[in-house]
This record gives structure tokens, C-alpha cells and sequence, in this order.
């Protein structure tokens, strides 16, 4: 079962008056394990599509489905609920509660998941060592750099054990030392874990590490490449204004094996 | 709930300063709020007590017309017989039988209305204490005939000094027009000024000779041992006796009645005009930390904190800052208090404006525990109200906040 799918998915905004059309028929799948992320220029709804993954904004039309669960027809608190076991979200803004320290900050998710407080500490120090803030655990936001506030959103969405992470721009606040650094250590968990990252970005570095890209354009998928050295690329057949039917066929292994097709 | 406690706790000293100053605010109001209340409650209460201690007694007995017309053959019948009664009431533990009418007070320099008021001495001082009321010369229990004690202002208006001699005119019993002199043998200072200009006091003995034949009694004004008693002691006079009517305090002044009904009130009103006051300072304090933190809030609705949290900690931060501040100014006011029952408010500089209305210009302000928790919970109530509509915002926010770029 794919792990994320979705199905003709569109969003219109401001229907009755000037419409926007954020995104046109989108169905993709994405596979555990991968590393998958999706491009394009201001505009062209790769955010969106990331909304819609992640059960914060809700298509006009079409469905998301997270492990065979439609998102599309789910009240608000089940919402909630279900991001809080199912989704990591790392923001652009990294979005700490700076009142929190680095460790407080990661426990806050297990803490709403009510885990065990001593296991809750411990998976936190384990995770702030694994992005390598072992020694940052006590500092709160406003005393860390950018990067390290990045690594510390990253050992959070991984906190509660998602199914994946969504992050929306991660690199965009970043000097590219600290960026190179955040990228690694995705991979890392990647590769490791098997933890599966979704992500938008504008940032070509980080496009050329991706294991696939889905490149978006006016609201549609314009190419879905995959690089793994098993993969092979596919063509495009369609523009935005595509029927939307291109569907990622990988076969889900962690490692990217499938084709990519351009819909 | 620990974890929600600690980060609104941390949440309201994101800001310090602003914190700070509604903290202060809130200290300041509540301080001034109660000392205010305490005060009121003071004032109130040693009029209470001053009018029942000095004048009125716990309850008393009139001719059932006499309150309305004041005439002088409107007196008790068989007095003897209820003065009987009172003596062997184990609940009674004091009466004065007054002997009164209205009449004019005649000096060299005018004439004025006066109400007379003719008292055993012995049985008034078991009953009130006007006596320490006497500011200069003697009370009534001097050897001198036909004494008289007039108020202060009432002497000064008259230009009156002691020994000097004044003449009373009054309507005796039959209906006639009678007047007698009585010597100053001293002046009296009450609280009220109005009360000093309008009532002398003779003996009773001195006055009957003039009134009537045998001793007429008016005004049976009785004491008893616990103010709880009132009622059922006056029921039990007015069922044992016919052609009289007992009254309790509060019936016979109805200022009493009024400052005992408006010392209950008093409390919460000046509470909630204050904490309205404050109401609006918390609600501005939260609503410009919500819009601060969109961003965060929609973060964390984003990563699965459920509305319920997050409405608990925005009402968990006001309630937190509001207490913070209400417990510090209750402990401010309650020291205050402690202080200003053992030395009193002094407002010596109004003193002649305050006695005009009849209060004492010391006050020892009074508050009770239970008052102290009445102001909490209105505090808390309020406070809880105030930051709904915060809390509602907060959790209308769209998690897409978090995502936006400012």
C-alpha cells in the first residue's frame, strides 16, 4: 500500500470570485523510504500539494489517502489527532516554542502522544545527538543558529515516529554550510532509518541530492524523476493543464526503485 | 496539565515588560479594590454600631403612632408592666425608658426645633453609651436642677455656654403648651452634627414635672445579648403586649436597614467595576500575544496539539497573570488592612464634612475571609471571561499560519 496517494487532487481558491487554481488534478504516490522532493517556481502549488499531504488544508476536489486513510472527508480533531501519529512537519520558519529549550521542545510532541516521561527524555537526548545538538539540549531558540533550530525541528517531526516528515522549504532560511548540514543528516535518516521525507524546495542543492524530484508547474505535475541508480527517468506527456494521471509507480522499497512518468 | 501550566507560565514573561505592567495593574486594582471595600465595610459598620451603641439599642418600644407624630400623650401604656417583662427576659440584658416629645429650644439669640429627650441616667448608660459623647462640662448625673445638655453645634449656633440657662417649650400630655428653663450643665459631640442640632437631653424626672402628672414613657429602647435575638424578643413583646409596637434596629432606622443591605452589595460591585476595568487590559495583553504567535499556535496545531490544549492554555495564561497579580495585591491589601484596623483612616481634615452625614472620620476598615475569597472567585470569573474570546481566536487559527512567511 502506498504510503502517500492522492487522487486528482485540486484546490481553488477564491472560488466564486477571481478563482485561483493552487493545483489541477495532482495524483502521485509516494512509497516508504522515500526521499522525494518537489519543485518549482513561486506559485506553482508545490506548497499546497504539501498542505494537502499533510491534512492542513483541504482540496476543492479529489482525495488524499496516508496509509489507505482518506484525509479528505476527516473532521478537524480527528485531523489533528491523526497528524499528531502519523506526520513530522518541519517548517521554513523552524517554528520552535521559544520558550522551550531544544529538549523541551522535542519532548512537547511525545508528550502529546502521553508517552512515558522517562522514555520521552530519552528519545529526545537520543535524537538532539543524532543531529548533533548533543551538547544544545538546555539552550532555548533565540540562543541557537538558524541551522541548529532547523536540526532541532528535524529531531522533533521524528519525535513522534511519523509515518513520514513534510517539510516546506527547510533550507530556504539557511546559509548553504548550514543547509549542506540539515541535508545530510535527512539523508542520513534516510538511508538509516528508512525515514521517508517529503519536502519542497527552491534550493538546487538540495534538488540534486533528492532521490526523486516531482517537478510542479501551474498547479500540475510537470515531471516526477527519479534518480536512484535503479531508477530510470520518464517522459513527460503533459503540462499543467494535464488530465493529472501520472502516477509514480515505484515499488517502494526505501531505495526508490520505479519509474517516474511526467504527467 | 503540568506541561500546559509551565508554558503559559513561560509564555507570560516572553514579554516582561508588558507582563509586568498588567501584573501591576492588576495588583494596584485589586489593592485599591479591597482596601476600598474594606473601608466601605468599616465606615458602615461603625455607623451600625454607633447608632445601635449610642442611640437606637438593639430594639425598642413606642405608642404605635408615636414614631409618625411625636406627640407628647402618644406614650406607652402600663410601661411598668413591659419594663417588668424586659427584667425578667433572660435574653434582655439592658433598657432605658425615655421620656420625649418635640419641642423649641428658646436661647437670647434664637429659637430652634429640638427634639427633647428626657433620660434615667442610670438606666441610659446600661443601655447606650451617649455619655462618652460629652465633650465639655457634666453629664445629666450632676446634682444640678433642671439640667440640660445641648450639642456642640447647637450651643455654638445659640452662642451657648455652660450655666447658662435656656428655655424649652413643648405640648404637655393634655394638650397644653408648657415651657420650663433648664441650665446647661454640658455639650455633647455625636457623629452626626444633624443629630447634635436637633436633640437635647434632660432627666426624665425634671422633664415629667413639666409633661405630665405621673412619669410618661415614650421610648423603651432594650438591649439583648446576642444580636441574632432581636427578632424573636421583639415577636415576643408585641405578642405579649397590646397598644404597643416593638421594632427591631433595622426597622427602626431605615438608614441601618439600607447600610446593611448595601454592605453585601457594596463588596461586589466595586470588585467588578474594577475588575471590569482590568478585564479589558487582559483581554488587549492577550489578543496582541495571540497576534504575535499566530505563526506558533499554528505550528502547533499543525504538529497535533488539539484545540482543547490550546484553548486551556491561552484561558491557563490569563488566569495565571491575573493571579499572579490578584494574590500579590490581596496580600498587599491584607497587610494594609492588618495595619489600618490598629490605626485607623484618619480623615481628620473632612472630619466637619464627614460628621455632617453622620460617620465618624476614623475608620477601621474591615474584611472578612469570606469577602477575600467572594473578591477571588469574581477575579477569577472575570478573568476566565475575558479570555474566551482569545481562546476562541486562538483556536480558530488555520494551522497554515505556521507555514507563512511572516
Amino acid at each position: 500500500m502506498a504510503l502517500v496517494r492522492t487522487e486528482k487532487l485540486s484546490k481553488v481558491y477564491n472560488p466564486d470570485t477571481v478563482p485561483v487554481h493552487a493545483l489541477r488534478d495532482v495524483s502521485i504516490t509516494i512509497e516508504p523510504g522515500e526521499f522525494t522532493s518537489i519543485v518549482g517556481p513561486s506559485g506553482s502549488g508545490k506548497t499546497t500539494l504539501l498542505n494537502m499531504i499533510g491534512g492542513l488544508d483541504k482540496p476543492s476536489s479529489g482525495k488524499v489517502f496516508i496509509n489507505g486513510t482518506d484525509l479528505t472527508g476527516m473532521k478537524d480533531s480527528k485531523l489533528i489527532d491523526f497528524r499528531l501519529q502519523n506526520i513530522g512537519f518541519v517548517f521554513q520558519h523552524y517554528n520552535l516554542i521559544p520558550v522551550f529549550t531544544a529538549r523541551e521542545n522535542v519532548s512537547f510532541i511525545m508528550l502529546l502522544q502521553k508517552r512515558d516521561k522517562k522514555e520521552m527524555l530519552r528519545r529526545a537526548d537520543e535524537l538532539l545527538e543524532s543531529v548533533g545538538l548533543g551538547d544544545r539540549k538546555d539552550a532555548r531558540p533565540k540562543e541557537m543558529s538558524g541551522g541548529q533550530q532547523q536540526r532541532v525541528a528535524v529531531a522533533r517531526a521524528l519525535a513522534s515516529e511519523p509515518k513520514f516528515i513534510l517539510a516546506d522549504e527547510p533550507t530556504a532560511n539557511l546559509d548553504s554550510t548550514a543547509a549542506m548540514n540539515l541535508l545530510d543528516i535527512m539523508l542520513r535518516m534516510n538511508k538509516e532509518q528508512n525515514v521517508t521525507f517529503v519536502f519542497s524546495t527552491h534550493d538546487q542543492r538540495v534538488i540534486d541530492r533528492a532521490r526523486r524530484v516531482i517537478t510542479m508547474v501551474d498547479g500540475a505535475v510537470d515531471s516526477d524523476e527519479r534518480r536512484d541508480g535503479t531508477n530510470e527517468s520518464g517522459d513527460s506527456t503533459g503540462k499543467g493543464n494535464s488530465t493529472g494521471t501520472g502516477t509514480s509507480t515505484g515499488t517502494g522499497t526505501g531505495n526508490g526503485n520505479g519509474n517516474a512518468q511526467k504527467s | 496539565m503540568k506541561t500546559l501550566i509551565t508554558i503559559a507560565w513561560r509564555n507570560i514573561w516572553r514579554h516582561p515588560a508588558r507582563s509586568g505592567v498588567l501584573i501591576a495593574a492588576v495588583v494596584v486594582g485589586l489593592w485599591a479594590g479591597v482596601v476600598t471595600v474594606g473601608t466601605v465595610n468599616g465606615l458602615m459598620q461603625q455607623r451600625i454600631d454607633y447608632l445601635i451603641d449610642s442611640e437606637i439599642a438593639h430594639a425598642q418600644i413606642h405608642h404605635p403612632e408615636f414614631l409618625a407624630e411625636g406627640y407628647s400623650w402618644l406614650n406607652i401604656p402600663d410601661h411598668e408592666e413591659i419594663l417588668n417583662w424586659l427584667d425578667e427576659d433572660a435574653r434582655v440584658t439592658a433598657w432605658s425608658a425615655r421620656t420625649m416629645t418635640d419641642g423649641m429650644l428658646q436661647s437670647p439669640v434664637k429659637t430652634s426645633g429640638v427634639r427633647i429627650r428626657g433620660i434615667d441616667t442610670d438606666r441610659e448608660t446600661r443601655t447606650t453609651d451617649f455619655h462618652e459623647n460629652m465633650v465639655e462640662g457634666e453629664y445629666l448625673d450632676s446634682g444640678i436642677r433642671n439640667a440640660v445638655i445641648v450639642g456642640k453645634s447647637l450651643a455654638q449656633d445659640h452662642n451657648l455656654r455652660i450655666g447658662n440657662r435656656i428655655v424649652l417649650v413643648f405640648e404637655d400630655t393634655g394638650n397644653e403648651l408648657s415651657s420650663a428653663s433648664f441650665n446647661i450643665v454640658g455639650f455633647f459631640e455625636s457623629a452626626s452634627t444633624e443629630f447634635d442640632e436637633r436633640n437635647v437631653f434632660v432627666r426624665s424626672e425634671d422633664f415629667t414635672r413639666y409633661l405630665a402628672d405621673e412619669l410618661v414613657v415614650h421610648e423603651i429602647a432594650f438591649r439583648v445579648a446576642e444580636l441574632e435575638m432581636v427578632p424573636a424578643v421583639v415577636a415576643d413583646v408585641n405578642a405579649t403586649f397590646s397598644g404597643i409596637e416593638a421594632q427591631t434596629w433595622r426597622e427602626i432606622s431605615p438608614e441601618l436597614n439600607v447600610l446593611v443591605e448595601l454592605g453585601g452589595v457594596m463588596l461586589y460591585v466595586i470588585t467588578l467595576i474594577i475588575m471590569l476595568a482590568l478585564a479589558f487590559g487582559i483581554l488587549n495583553t492577550m489578543l496582541m500575544a495571540l497576534f504575535e504567535r499566530m505563526r506558533e499556535i499554528g505550528m502547533l496545531l499543525s504538529i497535533g496539539m488539539s484545540k482543547l490544549r490550546v484553548f486551556s492554555m491561552i484561558l491557563l495564561e490569563s488566569v495565571i497573570l491575573t493571579l499572579s497579580g490578584a494574590l500579590t495585591g490581596f496580600l498587599l491589601a491584607w497587610g494594609s488592612i492588618l495595619y489600618l484596623t490598629g490605626s485607623g483612616i484618619n480623615l481628620e481634615r473632612f472630619a466637619a464634612g464627614i460628621a455632617e452625614l453622620g460617620w465618624d472620620h476614623i475608620i477601621f476598615p474591615i474584611i472578612s475571609p469570606p469577602e477575600y475569597v467572594g473578591i477571588l472567585i469574581l477575579v477569577i470569573v472575570i478573568t476566565l471571561l475575558a479570555s474566551v474570546y482569545p481562546a476562541l481566536k486562538a483556536i480558530r487559527i488555520n494551522p497554515l499560519e505556521a507555514a507563512k512567511d511572516s
